[in-house]
This record gives C-alpha cells, sequence and structure tokens, in this order.
C-alpha cells in the first residue's frame, strides 16, 4: 500500500528526538548505513493519515452506513481478507499464483536451469551443463573436432559420440528417446533460429526472448538493462570466444545489415553478470573466475 | 436516539425483505463509496417520532397537500397544531419539501411558529424545520437559514426533546452549503454547542445529537482553518473526552459521535498539542483497551466495531504526534501492544479493513518505542504477527513495516525475529506479487543479515538465494539493487 504524498504526511523523527542510549546497536548509526551504494534505506516512520487517506475508506463508509441505519453489525456480510498472491519476479513474466506451491513449481520449471548465454531454460543442472558446454564452449568445439565429445544425455550411460546426430541415434536406439526429444536440439538449429531471432527483434532488448522457450509456454524478457552490466575482465576471453562462436553460426545464414552491425557490437549475452544467473547450476556455465561486480 | 435493534427488526422480516434488504444496503455502500472517493460524503439523520417505526412507508400526503396546509396556516386560527402535525409528514417528502419552500412566507411563518408563545406549536414547527434538513436538495437547506439563530438560541434552553430536535437539524443542515456553515459559524454555533453539551451533560441523547452535529459541522472542507481552531480552543475536547466511555445502560450512540468528532479533529489537523495536554491518548488507549479485549472475546453484535474504529484512528494519529520521551507519559502506563496485536487477529477475518487500521497504529506505537519493541518480543506476539503475512490489501505491508522497526532497534532484536521464525516467513512474502511487500522484505531480511551474518546461511539453506536471484530479473529498479547488494555484498561473500 503505497501512501501518497498529498493526503499524508511522514514525520520521520529526527535522530536528536529518539531517546535510547543503545544506538550502536541499532541501524539508526550503523556503519553499514554509510556504506555507498548501499540501496537500502529503510527507517521506522511514523505515518499521520490525514482523513481523506484512502486506508481510511471501509471505516469511513461503515460510519456512514450506521448514520444512515443501513449498519448490520453482523458478521454475515463482511468480505473475508483476501490472501496476497505470489507473482514471478522475472520482469516480463506475468504470471501470478495463489499458492507458494504453485509458485515454486512455475519458477522451477521454467526460470531455473537458465543458461546464461543463451537464456534457454534446461529441465536440469545436469542437461544445463551439457548444453553450455556444447554450444557455448569453444573448446569443446575445437575438441570436437579430433574427439567424441558428445556425452550420452541419459545420466549413468556415460557414452560418448563424435557428433550430435550419433548421440541422438544413440538416443533413439538404445535409450528409446523419441527423435524430436525437445533438449536435444542441435546446434545447426540454433544458429539458423538464433539469426532469424535477431532479425526480428530489436539489439534494444537484451535478453533473449525465450528464457524458458524450451517449454514453449511463455515469453518471459530479462529485464536487465544494459548500463547496468559491466565487462568484466575475466570474460574478455569468452566473451571474444562467444563472439566468434556467433559469427560462424551467422555465416550458416542469411545475414540482413542489422545483423552485421550487430556482429560488431558486444553482445548482449555475455554482459550478464555471472552472479545473476539463475540456479547453482548455471554458475557452472562460466568457465572462468567468479568476478565482482563494483 | 439511534438503536441498533431498529436494524435487527427488519433483518427479521421474511425472505424478500431480507434480500431486499441486503441489495439495498450493497447499493448503497457503492454509493457511499464513491461519494467518498469524490469527497462528497455526507450522511443525515432523520429522528423519527416515538409512535413511528423507521422505514414505514406511510403514504404520503402529495404535494398538494402541502400547499393547501400551508393556505390554511397562513391564513390565521387558533387550530395551528392541528394543522402542523400533518404539515409534517407531508414534509417527509422531497418533492413537498422543495415546493414547500418556493410557496411565499413559507419559512416566515414556520419560524414564526417556531418562537411564537405556544409551546407545542414550537414542537411541531421544529418538527417541520426538522423534516426540511433532511432533504436530498442542498436548496432546502439555505432555505431554513432564517431558523438558525433561533435554533441555536434554543440549544441553551430546558426542554430536551426540543433540543434534540434542534441539534439534528442544524446538523443536517450544515453540510449541504459554504454558506449555512459560513453564517452558522458566524452565529456561535460551536460555543452553543459546547454549552448544550455542558448543560445536558446527563441527558446522552441530546449529548449524542451534539456530538452528531459537531460532527456534521467537522467534515466541511476547509474545517481544519475555519473550524478547528474555533473548537480546540472551547471547552469541547474535555467535553468530548468525558463522553467517551460508553454508558452500559444507554449504549455506544454517544461515545461514537464524540468519537468520530475527535477522529475528525485529529485528522484533519496537525495541533494535537491541546488534546495531549487533555490526556486524549491515554484515554482513547485504555478505552481501546478494554473494548479491543470485548471484540477479541467475540462480543461484536453491539456494533462495537463502530467505536472501535474512530478510537484506532485517534490513537494512531495522537502517537504519530507524540514526541517518542513522551510516549511513556503520554500512555499513563497503558499496555497496547498486546491488545493491538489481539485486536489485528481478532478484526482480521470479520473486519479487515479495521484490521489494517490497527496495524497501522501498531507502527506508530513501535516506530521509536524500544519498549513496545521489546514487548512484542517478551509478550511472543511476534509468531502471532507471523500469521498476518499472508494478508494483502495493505494487512501485510503493515505488519512488515512492524516487524521492520523492530529489526531497525537493535541487532539482538533481529536475531530473536529470525529465531522466532521471521527467515522463512520472508522466502514466502519475498515472492509475493505485491512489490511493496517485496520491497520491505528486502529491507527486513537486510537488517536481520547484516546483524547476524550466520543468518544468511541459514537464508540460503532455507532456498532463499534462488529467489533472490530470481529478484534480481523484477521490473522494479529498485527492488533490483536491493536483491543485487544484498546477494553480492552478505551473502555470497559468505562462501
Amino acid at each position: 500500500m503505497m501512501l501518497q504524498p498529498d493526503v499524508v504526511r511522514f514525520i520521520a523523527m529526527g535522530e536528536s528526538q529518539t531517546h535510547n542510549g543503545d544506538e550502536e546497536e541499532g541501524f539508526r548509526g550503523a556503519a553499514e548505513q554509510q556504506v555507498e551504494g548501499n540501496p537500502f534505506t529503510f527507517s521506522p516512520q511514523l505515518l499521520r493519515l490525514h482523513r481523506d487517506h484512502e486506508l481510511f475508506e471501509d471505516g469511513d463508509v461503515f460510519r456512514h452506513m450506521y448514520l444512515q441505519d443501513l449498519f448490520i453489525s453482523e458478521a454475515e456480510e463482511q468480505p473475508a481478507p483476501s490472501v496476497s498472491e505470489f507473482g514471478c519476479h522475472i520482469s516480463g513474466c506475468r504470471a501470478v499464483f495463489s499458492t507458494l506451491h504453485e509458485y515454486e513449481h512455475h519458477y522451477n520449471s521454467l526460470h531455473r536451469h537458465v543458461c546464461c548465454s543463451c537464456h534457454r531454460s534446461l529441465p536440469s543442472a545436469r542437461l544445463l551443463d551439457i548444453h553450455i558446454q556444447e554450444w557455448h564452449d569453444s573448446l569443446f568445439t575445437i575438441l570436437a573436432q579430433k574427439q567424441d565429445m558428445y556425452l550420452c544425455l541419459v545420466e549413468g550411460c556415460g557414452q560418448k559420440f563424435r557428433t550430435s546426430q550419433q548421440r541422438k541415434d544413440h538416443l533413439i536406439r538404445l535409450h528409446k528417446y523419441p527423435p524430436d526429444f525437445r533438449f536435444d536440439k542441435s546446434r545447426k538449429e540454433k544458429g539458423t533460429r538464433e539469426a532469424s531471432r535477431e532479425q526480428r527483434t530489436d539489439t534494444a532488448v537484451e535478453a533473449a526472448d525465450d528464457v524458458c522457450r524450451s517449454e514453449g509456454v511463455c515469453e518471459v524478457m530479462c529485464g536487465v538493462e544494459s548500463n547496468q552490466l559491466e565487462q568484466e575482465e575475466s570474460m574478455e576471453t569468452h566473451a571474444s570466444s562467444e563472439e566468434a562462436a556467433q559469427s560462424e553460426d551467422f555465416s550458416a545464414s542469411a545475414q540482413t545489415p542489422e545483423t552485421n552491425t550487430e556482429r560488431l557490437k558486444p553482445r548482449y549475452s555475455y554482459r550478464v553478470p555471472k552472479t545473476v544467473c539463475f540456479g547453482h547450476g548455471s554458475v557452472r556455465g562460466f568457465r572462468g573466475q567468479r568476478g565482482r561486480r563494483k | 436516539m439511534w438503536r441498533l435493534n431498529k436494524v435487527r427488526h427488519k433483518a427479521g422480516g421474511h425472505a424478500n425483505s431480507l434480500e431486499e434488504l441486503r441489495t439495498k444496503r450493497r447499493e448503497k455502500e457503492r454509493a457511499l463509496r464513491q461519494a467518498r472517493r469524490d469527497r462528497q460524503l455526507v450522511s443525515k439523520r432523520l429522528l423519527l417520532n416515538e409512535d413511528e417505526e423507521q422505514d414505514t412507508m406511510e403514504v404520503a400526503p402529495g404535494e398538494q397537500d402541502v400547499v393547501t396546509l400551508f393556505q390554511i396556516l397562513h391564513h390565521g386560527g387558533t387550530e395551528k397544531e392541528a394543522f402542523l402535525r400533518p404539515l409534517s409528514k407531508a414534509l417527509r417528502d422531497p418533492s413537498a419539501q422543495l415546493t414547500f419552500i418556493k410557496l411565499e412566507n413559507s419559512m416566515h411563518l414556520l419560524v414564526g411558529l417556531l418562537t411564537g408563545s405556544d409551546a407545542r406549536c414550537r414542537l411541531q414547527a421544529v418538527r417541520c424545520l426538522h423534516e426540511l434538513s433532511h432533504s436530498p436538495h442542498t436548496s432546502v437547506a439555505s432555505a431554513c437559514l432564517p431558523a438558525t439563530p433561533y435554533l441555536l438560541t434554543y440549544l441553551s434552553g430546558q426542554s430536551t426533546k426540543f433540543t434534540e430536535l434542534c441539534l439534528y437539524t442544524l446538523g443536517n443542515i450544515c453540510p449541504d452549503s459554504e454558506r449555512v456553515k459560513e453564517r452558522l459559524l458566524a452565529q456561535g454555533i460551536i460555543p452553543a454547542l459546547a454549552g448544550c453539551i455542558q448543560n445536558h451533560r446527563h441527558n446522552l441523547a441530546v449529548v449524542e445529537a451534539a456530538g452528531f452535529a459537531l460532527f456534521q459541522l467537522l467534515q466541511s472542507k476547509d474545517a481544519a482553518q475555519k473550524v478547528i481552531p474555533t473548537v480546540l480552543a472551547s471547552s469541547l475536547p474535555s467535553q468530548l473526552l468525558s463522553v467517551l466511555t460508553p454508558d452500559p445502560d444507554f449504549g455506544l450512540a454517544p461515545a461514537i459521535e464524540c468519537a468520530w468528532c475527535l477522529h475528525s479533529l485529529t485528522s484533519s489537523s496537525e495541533n494535537h498539542r491541546e488534546l495531549l495536554a487533555q490526556g486524549a491518548l491515554r484515554q482513547c488507549c485504555s478505552l481501546l483497551v478494554s473494548l479491543g479485549g470485548a471484540v477479541a472475546d467475540g462480543n461484536t453484535d453491539q456494533g462495537l466495531e463502530l467505536l472501535v474504529c474512530p478510537l484506532l484512528r485517534c490513537v494512531g494519529n495522537l502517537l504519530s504526534s507524540c514526541p517518542a520521551e513522551a510516549l511513556h507519559s503520554q500512555l499513563g502506563g497503558v499496555d497496547l501492544v498486546a491488545p493491538l496485536c489481539e485486536l489485528v487477529v481478532a478484526l482480521l477475518h470479520t473486519l479487515p479493513a479495521l484490521a489494517k487500521e490497527t496495524a497501522w497504529v501498531l507502527n506508530n506505537l513501535t516506530a521509536h518505542s524500544t519498549e513496545s519493541c521489546s514487548a512484542l518480543l517478551t509478550l511472543n506476539l511476534v509468531p502471532r504477527l507471523l500469521e498476518l503475512l499472508p494478508f494483502s490489501q495493505g494487512i501485510n505491508t503493515m505488519v512488515l513495516r512492524v516487524l521492520a522497526n523492530v529489526a531497525h532497534k537493535k541487532k539482538e532484536f533481529c536475531v530473536r525475529l529470525a529465531e522466532l521464525g521471521l527467515l522463512s516467513a520472508l522466502t514466502a512474502t519475498l515472492k509475493m506479487a505485491d512489490q511493496n511487500v517485496v520491497t520491505l522484505s528486502l529491507e527486513v531480511l537486510f537488517m536481520i543479515i547484516v546483524s547476524c551474518p550466520q543468518m544468511a546461511e541459514q537464508f540460503v539453506s532455507q532456498g532463499g538465494l534462488s529467489v533472490l536471484e530470481a529478484i534480481q530479473y523484477n521490473s522494479d529498479g529498485e527492488v533490483r539493487r536491493r536483491a543485487t547488494y544484498l546477494l553480492e555484498q552478505h551473502i555470497l561473500t559468505e562462501k
């Protein structure tokens, strides 16, 4: 309930008026508050409410029902208190839930195990790892030219294959997976999709338009703005390899002038700071050191 | 006098009328809500004769009768009273009211009868004026202006029924027009009301009527400048306070009116010095505590909440101007913390709007009082507050403020709060859709973690990390910044 300034006057009592001696113990003089960049601002406030304040609406209506002899004291008609809804935080995801359980399920299904690079959502940490390795790790690409690198997706199997197609065949033959298993898209497909996505969307759009695209259910935007993100030193090598990896994809598809210029611009994906990736799993998506945002 | 019993008679009727009643009530409620949003919320009261029941759908005599009756009365004769009675009945009809005031010399006639030597005619004349005052047409109020100096004069008289009618008449007309209100102020309505309550202090029906009239006067938009200073300077504040305690025989009605007057005084004006000096805070608090106990016990069939509501508001606003050092003496030893908590919980399912107001008072109580915060902890009230956190429409935000007030005082309090389950409650509130709830939850979480870094681990073990990470993608920048700062500076550094 935000209190409008025009009908409410906040009176934050000045420090001189507070009396107790244990100021050092509380937050008033705490060193923490003086740290620059600390966005926390709470301090106890006396709230004086003017008679026209909206908080008083129900009680006033009550009062006047009484004056007009329409008041009934029995609770039969009183409305039940309403319960807060839970809402998915991810900017752009407007999902709202009435129970915590639903919220958890939504979040865990659609927003965990998200790849920091391309923002795809994978159902488990393991699949995320595999995805990152196969799609975003240039070292993998190099090694895969010479050795069997494509790991079978079934946990415990451990077999590796030279190409993703071979792995797919293995999955279908041995493990009876369906040929269109959703979490085994190859990178070639990704390239096409990404290129077409770039043609559609604006560079101003910071995130992939499909954090949960793998489920095809909702479109979620990550609202992190570019000016909030910094270049990480430790990410530079990674960044350039990212760029290299992505420019490879574009060579496979038609390029519009926009995508050409995009290539020259820093890509958004690696600008997402490491520390803001989802879930513990995604930490493993970055081989570099954990940097600290300044 | 108003008795809630009357309403119950109606409710006891057969099913049809009960349903009609409900529908009518709901419509009325909607209309009142809209009127309040338009800042046009005004009500009038009609005092019925003892022999009448409310809502009797008497066949209205009709406009023609009004004209006829007036003409008879106008042409002299000694049987005036016999014609005044039907005239007052006729004047209950709104269109008859309009017709009457347009008749030449109609008001002059009434004023003459009002001030004449026949006491019974005076009574009937004032009854006519009372019916007129209840008109939904605001032009009627202005038409009654010639009568006002007399109505005011009669307030210092001794006839109780007559005085009651004068008071309700005045109360009805004063919100209708600026002109009427200014005239009444100039004619000394405030000292007249003060004197009236003084003289009739033992007649609670009159006191109730005077309270109503004062309340109406206080509703005007510029009350803070034009009305309240004079009221505060008069003896009215102390009189209002002395009527606050309900009489067990007479009922709540006079206390209700006086409490609403006090609320109007405290909420329209920032000048609370006079009221605080008179001990208003202490008195409202102790009354609130005893009424609150009754409400918590489930005793709600007497309309107690009609009195609890304005008392809560008075306490809330008076607390906001009471300096922290003076709080203890102003409260006079009344322990408010536990009764308020009980009251929030008791009201939550019956009257959630009042529960929210109670939580607001708790905020003002705990904002700068370490004692009150400490009491919340030692009296084991925190778990009850935590149970309120699922409830929306302002309840959980206000409860979070209270908890934040406690956390803000001492690091030790933060630890105690965490031990009582606040951390796990926060992992739920952080997921709520309401941004205010999320922001306040982050603030509280920050205070806890800064006070006791081990709490960061506990928070993480309860699954808090993922929700903070998710919050970093929230659409609100302030929320994002807080989550990120907390993660980077205090949670992830612990590893």
